[in-house]
Order: structure tokens, then sequence, then C-alpha cells
């Protein structure tokens, strides 16, 4: 490469990346992309909840997308939009997958609504180019704090993307249900009231949505983070199947959710989300090490049959013949469904409490979860499984 | 093993770093437009730096932020920054000394406070900052904050942070006890921390727009969260006249309940729910279900717009109101209330934690802050008296502005009997008119007497009956009016036993010469500085021009809860020996024209 072309290549690259926009206007940029957006009104309003969030308009006709919080649980879901009026969505799809949802505008005359050619962000467009690199510069347009109400805009904050990158590797960190790639930003977008807000190129095009308020628990540091509209996650989940011999198998198999599909389903009502109970959250879950009687009955009760030593049950005083009881509060009917609560609920290193029926007292124990073994064994009734 | 291909948004973002790692050897252009911004950035901070104040504690313990707006030494901070430091705070600069100051006015629901700084010598100018337009300030414009975040920097020398304005006209709501409401605001992400209290944020040229006060805090604790907040420097303009008479200023209520016609209503409506008794806009005619408009001049469609242009208002002002009745649209000139009822301290420990807090100075030290201090020469500068932040200071501007009138005229030596004959326009109706005010500093029983179709008479200092004092009918007090005229001429502040004080600035609105009726009441405006006075029962504002310090006009209030007697001066021209008095009166009254004098002849008593 000829120093003349390399020149020539950094000057464009400069041109698209460099903060070029230290004399640029953001004054219109934010206000068309404020007019893309509305304040939402729902569920909340105590123990640090927020009533108050933020949404993307997608389509003429009012579909708006956010982050599926508790916000939306509530037949009253308000929007204002950026000329003040105040309008009631319904809930029609949500992806807990992505974290997403999509809500439908109405007008309370049961009219159609016409938010014009300018109203809202063309979704499928803004899912065709290419995601923002590591640098760029970004905006975030949000209800930050609930300082905006009626036609107030919406507060515009400015940063550069520092990652795009997977939060998933951190989930014993982050309380986050989303395991895709997300948008790391510096700018200190995520507040209460923010999430479900816009984030933006210089240009005012849609890159993602503005994540929730998440703490990283081993540093007590806050995360700015958001979804990117090209977001796609793959789901893990168990089926029953039937064999060639009409027995019910559980098979493990892989959907992939994207964004751009939930949202376009969604807006034709036509989503159907991942089935989260048969879900494999985790993997396997913790492991616990405990052997019980063998399972031969749907609704076998979790007797403890054998305590191998130096198991994570063994460390917290699992003893032969308890009947485990309670997981965190929750009854335990049988084997199975301890098991599927530990799948659904835990992973290796957490601590449970667990409460066990010995006698006729019952005792808590603090069982704290191991990884599995290589080769998980399998609960044998006989014979007694060997110490590792 | 196998490993997975890389995903092709990771192909595209590894090829560019390729590029621009290759390229690196090659000399990197920049353009034009980000180096002209660079240089602009530089240019700005430069020019503003040493303007830059660090508020301290006397002795010079960190507090808060200001910043200098004029060459003699006064300098903007937070409320919040002077409660801290006293009355006699320490500022430093970034050369690096330290000044004795002394507080000189107060805005403490604005959560505003003006201060001056001595120079080490006498008349030494300071570095100072230029006052910005806040209302062109739009979301997205750059803006820098500057000041003493976490009292970093020992030597003075300020903190600079940059970015973006976020939000433009936000309400912050009050806190502890109506103090500290932040009205009309500029919302940063620009990074504001403890310290940076009452320091200023500038435009990238370097004017002055806001000063930072207070920010959004919850979770992630008391230090930026993204969300700071600077008072709009429009709105200090508004009490900046205050802020100098050494005023404790208060801000304003219209005098009536204004709300939302309803929560659910697809778009909002501003409506008045009730009027209050005995307020100027009951008087004014404001009415239950009107629907408010506009408030001086602003478009109101929600509760926080309107809190906002009410919140930039000082109390007494009078501001144009426009409403909607049925299918009409009225506009009127209400006073603005005080909002006495939200201007208590806040007592230490009541009520709820804020939500919203005001950026606290740092703590640093444990050890108690003495409140007194200073230097003996500031302290000289400071003196008390009740509804004022420094009395020093508003006699000083009081005696400032009596001086310049008195360029149009000494009236001491011709202090006697006055008289003046004219044309009278009164109604429909043209007469001749001879009026004649006696008096002096000590006449006990001075008498004052109007000829317009009938001969009338008052003797102001006995004649308290409050009908009496109101004649002629109609005028709202004509004769007791002229009487006050004639003393603050010929007596000045030594006639005035009740009060006489400067009251800061307020708009004034005289009425087109012709009679005809003005385009807008807007258009009337004109900015006073304003002089209260009170002798034997009647209050009186006298209202002098801003720009050349011409007596405009006044009024004369009989009685509290009652419209004055408004008076307007025009048409100034030499009444004898150089003396320059108005030869066009025109006397109103409850929004009504009542008469105008034109005067032909002043014959001017000697003493």
């Amino acid at each position: 490469m000829t120093t003349r072309t390399a020149t020539l290549i950094a000057a464009a690259l400069l041109g698209s990346a460099a903060p070029a926009g230290a004399a640029d206007p953001f004054h219109e940029v934010a206000e068309k992309a404020n007019q893309k957006l509305v304040k939402l009104f729902g569920a909340g309003g105590f123990s640090r909840l927020n009533n108050f969030g933020t949404g993307i308009l997608i389509s003429r006709e009012g579909h708006v997308l956010t982050v599926a919080s508790q916000l939306l649980d509530t037949s009253e879901l308000v929007a204002h939009l950026y000329d003040g009026q105040r309008l009631k969505g319904q809930v029609v799809a949500t992806e807990p997958e992505l974290d997403a949802a999509v809500v439908k505008l109405k007008k309370a005359d049961g009219g159609a609504l016409d938010l014009g050619d300018d109203g809202f962000f063309n979704f499928a467009e803004a899912a065709k180019r290419p995601p923002a690199q590591t640098g760029d510069w970004v905006l975030a347009l949000t209800n930050t704090f609930e300082i905006a109400l009626r036609d107030e805009p919406l507060s515009l904050q400015r940063g550069v993307v520092m990652a795009y990158t997977k939060l998933a590797g951190r989930r014993g960190v982050f309380d986050f249900p989303y395991t895709g790639d997300v948008y790391v930003v510096d700018a200190i977008t995520n507040n209460p009231g923010a999430a479900g807000g816009a984030l933006l190129n210089r240009k005012g095009e849609l890159l993602g949505v503005v994540g929730r308020e998440i703490k990283n628990t081993l540093s007590d540091t806050w995360m700015n983070y958001a979804i990117p509209v090209t977001a796609k996650v793959d789901v893990k989940f168990r089926e029953a199947v039937k064999d060639k011999d009409g027995k019910e198998q559980q098979v493990e198999k892989t959907v992939t959710v994207s964004m751009p599909e939930f949202v376009t389903l969604g807006m034709q009502g036509k989503y159907k989300p991942v089935i989260r109970g048969d879900k494999i959250l985790s993997g396997e879950g913790g492991y616990h090490g405990l052997v019980f009687v063998p399972n031969i009955l749907e609704r076998t009760p979790a007797y403890v049959e054998d305590v191998p030593p130096g198991s994570p049950a063994a460390k917290a005083g699992f003893r032969q013949d308890d009947l485990v009881s309670f997981v965190d509060g929750e009854p335990v009917a049988s084997i199975n469904a301890f098991h599927a609560w530990l799948k659904k609920n835990t992973r290796p290193g957490q601590t449970v409490r667990v409460e066990v029926r010995r006698g006729e007292a019952l005792q808590t124990l603090e069982l704290t979860l191991g990884t599995h073994p290589p080769k998980p064994a399998p609960p044998q009734p006989d014979p007694k499984p060997k110490s590792p | 093993m196998t490993r997975p291909v890389p995903r092709l948004s990771h192909l595209a973002a590894l090829v560019p770093a390729l590029l621009a790692a290759a390229a690196v050897a090659a000399p990197v252009e920049v353009e034009q437009p980000v180096l002209d911004a660079q240089r602009q950035r530089i240019a700005a901070i430069k020019k503003v730096h040493p303007a830059v104040v660090a508020v301290c504690q006397p002795g010079g313990q960190g507090s808060g932020s200001g910043v200098l707006i004029s060459p003699d030494g006064y300098a903007l901070t937070n409320f919040h920054v002077v409660q801290a430091t006293g009355p006699l705070p320490s500022c430093g600069l970034a050369d690096g000394v330290l000044y004795d100051a002394v507080l000189v006015g107060l805005d403490k629901v604005g959560d505003v406070a003006l201060i001056k700084l001595l120079p080490k010598e006498a008349g030494k100018p300071f570095p100072f900052v230029a006052l910005g337009d806040s209302d062109k300030v739009r979301i997205g414009d750059w803006s820098l904050a500057m000041g003493n975040p976490f009292s970093l920097a020992m030597d003075f020398t300020p903190t600079v942070t940059y970015g973006v304005v976020s939000g433009t006209n936000r309400y912050q709501p009050p806190e502890g006890k109506g103090l500290l409401e932040y009205t009309d605001c500029i919302q940063i992400e620009t990074s504001i921390n403890p310290g940076n209290s009452g320091g200023p944020l500038f435009n990238m040229a370097g004017e002055l727009i806001g000063i930072n006060g207070r920010g959004s805090f919850e979770k992630r604790g008391r230090v930026n969260s993204g969300v700071g907040y600077a008072i709009s420097i429009n709105q200090i303009k508004n009490f900046l006249g205050h802020l100098r008479a050494g005023i404790d200023s208060d801000h304003a209520t219209l005098g009536a309940a204004v709300g939302t016609l309803s929560d659910d209503a697809p778009v909002a409506q501003m409506v008045v729910r009730t009027v209050l008794d005995g307020s100027d806009a009951e008087r004014r005619g404001l009415q239950e279900g009107d629907q408010l408009l506009r408030f001086a001049g602003r478009v109101v469609t929600s509760t926080n717009q309107y809190k906002n242009v009410l919140g930039i208002y000082p109390k007494d002002w009078r501001v144009p109101v426009a409403v909607r009745r049925k299918n009409e649209q009225v506009e009127l000139l209400v006073r603005l209330m005080g909002n006495m009822a939200t201007e208590k301290e806040p007592q230490p420990g009541a009520g709820p934690p804020p939500k919203k807090d005001p950026v606290p100075p740092p703590k640093k030290e444990v050890v108690p802050v003495p409140k007194k201090g200073g230097s003996p020469e500031a302290a000289k500068m400071y003196v008390t008296r009740k509804g004022y932040a420094n009395w020093y200071f508003n006699e000083l501007e009081r005696d400032a502005l009596l001086a310049n009138l008195k360029k149009h005229g000494d009236f001491a030596p011709v202090a006697g009997t006055w008289s003046a004959e004219g044309e009278a326009e009164v109604g429909l109706r043209k007469t001749a008119f001879r009026f004649e005010v006696s008096g002096g500093k000590d006449d006990a029983d001075p008498v004052v007497k109007l000829k317009l179709n009938v001969d009338q008479s008052l003797r102001p200092l006995v004649d308290t009956d409050a009908r009496l004092q109101a004649e002629p009918v109609n005028s709202g007090g004509l004769m007791l009016a002229l009487y006050q005229y004639h003393r603050l001429l010929t007596v000045g502040p030594k006639g005035f036993e009740g009060l006489c004080a400067h009251g800061g600035h307020e708009p004034f609105y005289p009425h087109p010469a012709d009679g005809s009726a003005p385009k807008s009441l807007a258009s009337l405006r004109t900015d006073c500085a304003v002089l209260k006075t009170k002798h034997g029962s009647a209050e009186c504002k006298w209202y002098v021009s801003l720009k050349d310090h011409t007596l405009l006009g006044f009024e004369t209030f009989v009685s509290k809860d009652e419209d004055p007697c408004e008076v307007y001066l025009a048409d100034y021209r030499d009444a004898g020996d150089g003396r320059k008095l108005p030869h066009r009166i025109e006397v109103r009254h409850k929004d009504k024209r009542y008469g105008v004098l034109t005067v032909s002849k002043y014959t001017l008593g000697k003493k």
C-alpha cells in the first residue's frame, strides 16, 4: 500500500468515524429523533421500580419498541408524544430473551393513528446497517429521571461506543436477562426512566435500545449499555418428543431469536415468544451431589438416599433420609421438581436455602452449589456411588 | 477443536482497524471543522478561565464555585454555597490569589447569590465574563462547565468539563420549604460534581449561559450521574437589579391557581382553577375557567411550562397574561404576588430527604467553620436589615440612582410651593387645569389643590381617610401622588421616613402618547430601576429608565390592597433654570386612562 492510498483511506476513515461532530450541531438530529420517541408511563412507583420509561416509535401506526420491564404490566399504559399528545398503549408482543416489547398506541376515539413519514424509525432499515464500531460517537435520547412530560423534549446525551460485546459471561456479576451483544457506552445513559430510549449515531439513525440500570455486583459500578437493533440470541430449551416407540424423550433444541424478526412479527401480532418454562437458563444448574431415592414415580418425594462425602450437599450438612421440602421458600413436590427448579434458577457458585424434614423437625441448610463433574452421575438406586 | 467463524460484523470491525493501523505512519489529516472547533474551544476556555471563582469559607477551605461578571468584582454563585460560607466568604481566582469578598444579594428560591470581591489594590479591575442569552441555548449545543469540584485545585485553577446540553426549559421542583426551585433551567450532561455549585456554564463563545447548581442523583450516589442543572442566565438577569441592590429577593405567584384541564385529555390545556381574593389577578379580571394561553409572551400548555415561566420573575413584576374566555382572547397586565409562604428558611431535619439534591459542598473537614470572619474591610460592607441580604449595597445603589435623577435638575433650591397649569383631557372632555403643591421636609400640614372641573384639595398628612386620599374619583389618588412627587424632587430620600430603598429592576409599561391602543402590552415594556418609598401612609414606586435615567413614572398606593394611581411622565422640557420637568402627565387607574395633563407652565417656588 502506498503512502498516498494509506493517507486517503485514513482521511476517509476519519471522515466517518472521527469526532467531526465537534463542529456538528446535534440540535437538529436531536429534534428530529425526539419526534420519533415517546415517554411511557405504566406500572411501578414503589420500591425503586420506576413507573416511567421511554419508547421508540417504529411504525406509522404507532408501534413502540421498548424494554420488557414491569412498567408494561398494566392495562393503563400511557404514552406522551413529542407534541404533548397523550395516548394509551397496549403490549402486543414481548420477548424476555431480547428484553424487548412492542406496544401499540391507540387514539382515545379508536381512530387510526398516522404519525407521518418522519414520525417513526424505520426499524428494518436500521437493522440492515452495520453495527457501530468501538470509538464511534453515539447519542442517547431518553426520559432519564422522568424529566420530560407531555411535549417537553427528551434528554440528550453523547458518548462513544466503548465496546460491542456480550455480557453473557458475566451473568453472575450482572443480574441480567439478555445474553446477546450490547453496545457499552461511556455516557451515563442508563438511569431511572431511560430504559427503552434510543441509542443513535451522529446522523440520528437508530443503533439500539437503551437498557436497564445494571450494577456489577463485584465492583459496585454501574454499566451503561444498549441492545443493538440487530440483536440475536440463541435460546436452548428442552422439548418432549416421542421417539419411534412412542416414548417421550427430552430433546435439547436451540432457537435463535432476533430483534428484527421479533419487531416484524410483533408488529403483525404474530410473534410467539420462546417458552421459558422449559428453557435452560444456565446449563444444568448448580451441582448439589445429593443422591435421591429411586425416581420411579411421576412425583417421587425427594428423599435423600446418600450424601457423597466432599460434595456440596455434604458440606451443607445433608444427611441420609432427609426429605427436601423447600428450596428458597418454594415447596419441593418431587425429585423432578427439585431438579427443574435448580436448572431454571441456579448456577454454580450460588447458595440456596434448603429446608429438609429430618425426623419430626424442619432443618434449614445453606447449600452452596458447585459445578457438575464432567460426567454427572445419574441418581442410582444402587450400588452406592463412589466418593469422588 | 473447531473455532467458530467470526461473525460478519466482527470482520467489519476488524478491517478498518487494520487499515487504520497501516495508516499510522502517514500524516493524519484532520478535517478543518474539527480543528476550528478545537481552536474555538481553547480560545473560549482561555478567555473565561481567569474569571472563574473558587468560593471558600473564610480562611480558605473549599466550598463552591462562582464567576465574576463585572470588573469591579461582582460575582454570581449559588445561595446554597454562601449559606455554607456565611456573608464574608474568601474567593480564590485562577491567579492563585485569595480575595476577601462580601455577600451582596440573594435569591433563595432561585438558588442564586451575588457576592463582591475586593481587589488587592483599590480600583484594580477584575477579569470578568460577558452574559449570554440563555434563550438561544438549544439541546445538543456544546457547553463548558468550570469550577472547583471536590476542592481539587489548591491554587484555585478551575476544572473544565465539556459536554452537550441535554435539555432546555427544564423544571426541577423546590427542595425543603420552597427554596432552591430550578425553573426554566438548562439540563447538561457536562459533568458537575460537589464543589461545582455556583460555577459558570458557558457556551462555546465563552458567554455565561447559566450557573451550575444541582443534579439528579439516585442509586449512583451524589456525584455526576449524567444529569446536571444550571440556572439560566436569563432568569438571573431578571433578578440582577435586585441582587445588586442587596435585596433578599422573592419569586412570584400569579395570585391564581392554574392547572391542567384534565390529566387524561389528549392535549394538555391550562385553565385557571381559582383566583385568590384580593389578588391583583382578581382585580385585573382573571376568572375561574379562563384558559391560559400565554404568560409573559410564552405559550403555556403544561404545568411544567407554567411553573417555568412563572418561576423566572421576581415578585411585584407586572407581566402580560393572555387568556381565552369563551371565544375571546383577553390580555391582562397582572402584577405578580410574592411567594412569601415559601420564603422560609429550611428547618434542619424537617421533611423527607429531597430526591433531587443540590450539589453539596464537599465535606473535607469535620471542623466546624466559623460563619463570621473575613476581613475588617469586607465586614464594613456588610449591614443587615430585614428583607435585605445586605443593606449596605441597597444604599449604594439607591444613592447612585438618586444621583442620576438629580442630573435632570436639582430641585432642593426650589422646595417651596409648586404650581402648574395647562390643558387636561379627562374622559372625553377637555378642560383647563391647575394644580398647586405646598410642602417641605418639616411641613406638618402641606396642601394639594387641584382644579380640573371643580376645585378640590387634599391635606395629605391630615386627611388620612382612604376615600379622601383616593380623590379625584377614579384617579386612584392623583392629589396624593402629586404631593409625593413634589416631595421626592424637593426633599429627596430624607423626606421618606418610612422607607427609601432601591427596589431592583422592573418592567414599566407607558402607553402610547397619542392615546392609541398599544399593539401589545409586551411592546410597551421599558425596563426600569425602581425606587421604593414610604411617607405618611402612602407607598410609592418610582420607575427610572435604565437607558437614560429619566423618571418615566410612578405609582402611588393609597392602600396596599388597592390599585395605585399610576402616573406616566413624558415630554421632559426645561421648567426654568435648566431644571427639566415632564410636560405630559398621563394618569391611569385600574387599567383605564383617567386623564392626561398637558402642562404649559410650571411655577417652582423658592424655599
